[in-house]
């Protein structure tokens, strides 16, 4: 389904996020990717929908070259893939409502929805997708005046009206108690077992790796480092993508 | 690298510096890695030598003979601040720290010497004309606000006789005479008068054609309300689309978007140099006198400031939001549009609001040049002596503006505080698409009243006046003959002093008020409770009212000239600096206080050890912001009589000689840039 080859990522200011990553994605999978911050996580999530431009390398997106692909298409490529971010980027002032409408604007045209004007459809697909997160009752309030679980949860709602095919999830807990993080997970989980939707995710907690993961990379430096199945990562996989230093912790 | 090269550059810490810095200020410093104040002593050095030089030259400022040779007194403080950089030079080389007040000691001395020359300062004239300054005094105490009818005879009825009036009614004793709003007052705000009836009245079947029907003639001051609210409407449409092509993080996404960005920020800032007064100069050339002209000078200048302004608001928006909505395939519309508006609606709202209260205090001015509005009646009545009269004009400006700077930053509070969770079932009610339709009808209404009492009309803005082609080549061929630079250079200098010197002189009488206006200082006593609203009120009054229109009365005291702008000036300068040291004073933290109190000290040792140190920072940024201000308000009080550049400039448009109008106008533009940027620069390195 989603395929990375030789993907390389050299910032302006000199930085390598990214050295000859490649990778192979199925479908239904739950691929986590490991590393420590800055070893390139978020750059390679936003390299596969291209918010962030490749250097080199190519990404296929269900056999098509998506680092060929003009802006339209895209913009049609983007649509299929749903993402999840650590700070949620919701519009703080615009409702709930609004901000989970928002993905859905791949879909329709430019003057009604710059009008806001949407289908009946699409706006039973809206309350739908709030449902599915439990949030149905707050479709109309502010997006800052709910918690930060909360809100990760419209995030995801947001991801949903694309109908996607993956979500890219990119730290989709770090800026939450650690508590609620299995409650974001399960939500990503479910979608991807009920669903059938691919997932990628990045975390730092390896536990949350073994309970959700189907399969996992992990990146240092910007560089592959492991491949394989979440149980495979032993202590001594553990020490080369963390470094000597580190020691397991675990969450709640 | 070859020896001689080497040889060029010392070892850091050799004596070699010191002699460095004999032989050039600030050079020492520059190789003990001291860079930017090496420049900063070079630079001043440089400025300094030329305004001795200048100074000399032009208005024999410390001109002294000895032995037959004419120089400047003034070189003695220049030596020494060279002999202080030497020693600096040693000081930092060898305890590594030095301190720079004796440098800036004879820095002030030679430039407020030569400032207090070249703008003309004669206290002698304060106190020699003070028998005139008191007669405008009772004049302007005094306004012709009420007419009293005494056996047929009509007469001004100031405060006194209101008071005994009202004293009379109240007792029920007969009143000496009947009184009515006088016709000044009138002209002021606005009369009912019977005039033919107007063609939609005729057309609605309300009057017959040609009848006449009592109809509201707007007074002067309702035109500069209408000429500020059209203005700030037309700005803020007109201001969207500019600020997006000014906005770094949107124009970055096109292909050759950074050079629109660029040229954008450069016209703005241009644009903005000049005043909005000079604008007016320009703008009559094209479509006439009138409070159309008016409206369009506001405009211009509103554009650019809020262009600026708005298009900083869209880089500074959170980037989140449009990496999500980027993320599912929308478009740029879509995501300008999902992303970036909600998120800069509430500030642009708050920002339009902003400028509607400047725009209302440039409207009380821009009569001066443009004709209209409340300027214009006071260029008039002054001019005959009208004091009395002009003095309405300048309580009833005072109450207006009060108002609307009240009105706007109560309006800015709450749209920019978080607002409570939308109702979704109180947006269907009646009664809220009721209350709605009739702001919506209001709104509508009093567009239209404004549009046709400020006499907008496309036509003229379609067909420029005859002279207007031979500004726009004029302009672009400006007159860089030495003579004629010479003088425009001159009277910037001049301008520049008098902006400083009210600035100093704004800020001496503002300290001691700025204590008695912040709350937190005086709420504990009755008597400070009562002298913090007098304090507040005093400088609120005096802040509504613009320099510009002050200047009539210093020149009436001593005379045309610079010197009479530079009090003006410091008018609206210690108002505003006085507002902003009590609202610096009033946001310290109020911890040390505390502490400092809990150890047995008095108030005046608690203001010295637990306030001083936290608002000398801020007083000082405000000082830096307020000359800045004051320079751009100086290059317009000549308009009225108050010196310096404006009055170049007004006589080069007055004569048609546009080409030097031209050139006075690149250098406003060049050194209000100037001050702007290192204003800025200053301001930042001090927070």
């Amino acid at each position: 389904m989603l395929k990375v080859e030789n993907l390389t990522k050299t910032y302006p200011n000199g930085t390598q996020a990214l050295r000859n990553v490649s990778f192979e994605v199925k479908e239904g999978e739950f691929l986590a990717v490991i590393g420590l911050s800055g070893s390139g996580k978020s750059t390679l999530l936003r390299c596969i929908n291209r918010l962030v431009e490749p250097t080199s390398g190519k990404v296929y997106w269900k056999g098509q070259d998506t680092t060929s692909a003009s802006n339209a298409e895209i913009r049609r490529i983007r649509r299929q893939i749903g993402m999840v971010f650590q700070q949620f980027n919701l519009v703080k002032r615009s409702s709930v409502f609004t901000n989970v409408m928002s993905g859905r604007l791949g879909y329709v045209n430019t003057l009604s929805s710059s009008l806001h004007i949407f289908s009946a459809e699409d706006r039973q697909r809206a309350l739908a997708s709030l449902e599915q997160v439990g949030l149905a009752n707050k479709a109309h309030v502010r997006a800052d005046s709910l918690s930060g679980g909360q809100q990760q949860r419209v995030g995801i709602a947001r991801a949903l009206m694309q109908s996607p095919n993956l979500i890219l999830a990119d730290e989709p807990v770090a800026s939450l108690d650690p508590v609620l993080a299995h409650s974001i997970l399960k939500y990503l989980e479910q979608l991807n077992k009920e669903r059938g939707i691919t997932v990628i995710c990045s975390l730092h907690f390896l536990d949350l790796v073994h309970r959700y993961a189907t399969t996992a990379i992990a990146l240092k430096d910007g560089e592959l480092v492991f491949q394989g199945l979440p149980k495979q990562i032993d202590d001594e996989q553990f020490k080369a993508i963390y470094g000597q230093e580190a020691e397991r912790v675990s969450t709640v | 690298m070859t020896t001689s090269e080497k040889a060029l550059i010392p070892p850091t810490n050799s004596a070699l510096s010191v002699f460095f810095s004999l032989i050039l200020p600030g050079l020492g410093q520059f190789f003990l890695k001291k860079r930017e104040r090496g420049l900063l002593i070079f630079l001043a050095s440089a400025v300094l030598a030329f305004l001795i030089y200048w100074s000399l030259d032009h208005q024999n400022v410390g001109k002294i003979n000895i032995g037959g040779l004419t120089t400047s007194w003034l070189w003695l403080p220049f030596i020494l601040f060279w002999a202080w950089n030497v020693l600096d030079v040693h000081l930092l080389r060898v305890h590594e720290r030095s301190t720079i007040l004796p440098g800036l000691l004879f820095v002030a001395i030679i430039i407020y010497v030569i400032a207090w020359q070249v703008t003309g300062v004669r206290l002698n004239r304060l106190v020699e004309r003070f028998a005139d300054a008191r007669i405008v005094a009772a004049n302007l105490l005094n306004p012709d606000m009420i007419t009293i009818s005494v056996k047929g005879e009509d007469k001004i009825c100031a405060w006194s006789c209101m008071y005994s009036y009202i004293g009379d009614k109240l007792e029920g004793r007969p009143t000496e005479g009947i009184i009515r709003p006088s016709d000044n007052l009138l002209r002021i705000i606005g009369s009912i008068r019977p005039l033919p009836a107007s063609q939609w009245r005729v057309n609605l079947g309300l009057a017959e054609p040609g009848s006449k029907v009592n109809t509201f003639v707007a007074g002067t001051m309702i035109e500069t309300i209408a000429m500020g609210l059209m203005a700030t409407l037309f700005s803020t449409v007109l201001a969207i689309p500019v600020s997006f092509l000014a906005a770094h993080n949107i124009m970055s996404r096109f292909p050759g978007g950074t050079v629109i960005y660029y040229a954008m920020r450069a016209i703005l800032n241009i644009v903005r140099a000049i005043d909005t007064i000079v604008w007016g100069l320009i703008v009559i050339v094209w479509v006439g006198l009138g409070s159309f002209a008016g409206v369009i000078a506001l405009t211009i200048h509103s554009v650019a400031a809020l262009g600026k302004l708005f298009s900083e608001e869209i880089e500074h928006i959170d980037a989140g939001p449009v990496e999500a909505v980027t993320a599912t395939g929308a478009n740029l519309i879509q995501t300008i549009r999902y992303a970036v508006i909600p998120q800069i609606v509430p500030s642009f709202l708050a920002y339009s609001l902003l400028r509607w209260d400047i725009n209302m205090r440039s409207a009380t001015v821009i009569g001066f040049v443009a004709g209209g509005g409340i300027g214009f009646f006071v260029v008039e009545t002054t001019r005959m002596g009208g004091y009395q009269q002009y003095a309405t004009a300048l309580w009833v400006v005072a109450v207006v503006i009060v108002l609307v700077d009240y009105i706007s930053a109560k309006w800015r509070e709450a749209i920019l505080k978080d607002q409570p969770q939308r109702d979704e079932n109180k947006r269907q009610s009646v009664f809220y698409n009721l209350r709605l339709a009739f702001y919506i009808t209001l709104g509508i209404a009093a567009f239209v009243y404004c549009w046709n009492i400020t006499e907008i009309s496309i036509r003229s803005l379609l067909d420029p006046g005859k002279n207007f082609g031979q500004l726009i080549l004029d302009f672009l061929n400006i007159d860089l003959t030495p003579a004629v630079v010479q003088v425009v250079v001159q009277q910037m200098l001049v301008t520049i002093f008098q902006a400083m010197l009210a600035t100093t002189l704004g800020a001496f009488l503002a300290l001691p008020v700025s204590f008695l206006a912040a709350k937190n200082l005086t709420g504990s006593n009755q008597l400070l409770g009562w002298l913090y609203y007098l304090a507040r009120g005093l400088l609120n009054i005096l802040r509504s009212i613009e320099a510009l229109l002050y200047v009539v009365i210093f020149v009436f005291w001593v005379g045309i000239g610079p010197f009479a702008g530079m009090l003006a000036l410091s008018i609206t300068s210690f108002a505003l600096i006085g507002k902003l040291f009590s609202e610096a004073i009033e946001n310290i933290d109020a911890g040390p206080i505390e502490a400092v109190t809990a150890t047995g000290a008095n108030r005046l040792q608690m203001i010295v050890y637990a306030v001083l140190p936290q608002i000398v920072p801020p007083f000082i940024s405000y000082l830096i912001y307020q000359w800045d201000i004051n320079v751009r308000m100086a290059t317009i009080i000549g308009f009225a009589g108050g010196g310096g550049i404006g009055l170049t400039l007004t006589t080069f448009f007055g004569s048609l000689q546009y080409h030097k109008a031209g050139t006075v106008v690149a250098v406003i533009v060049i050194v209000v840039a100037l001050m702007d940027f290192a204003s800025a620069k200053l301001r930042r390195s001090l927070v």
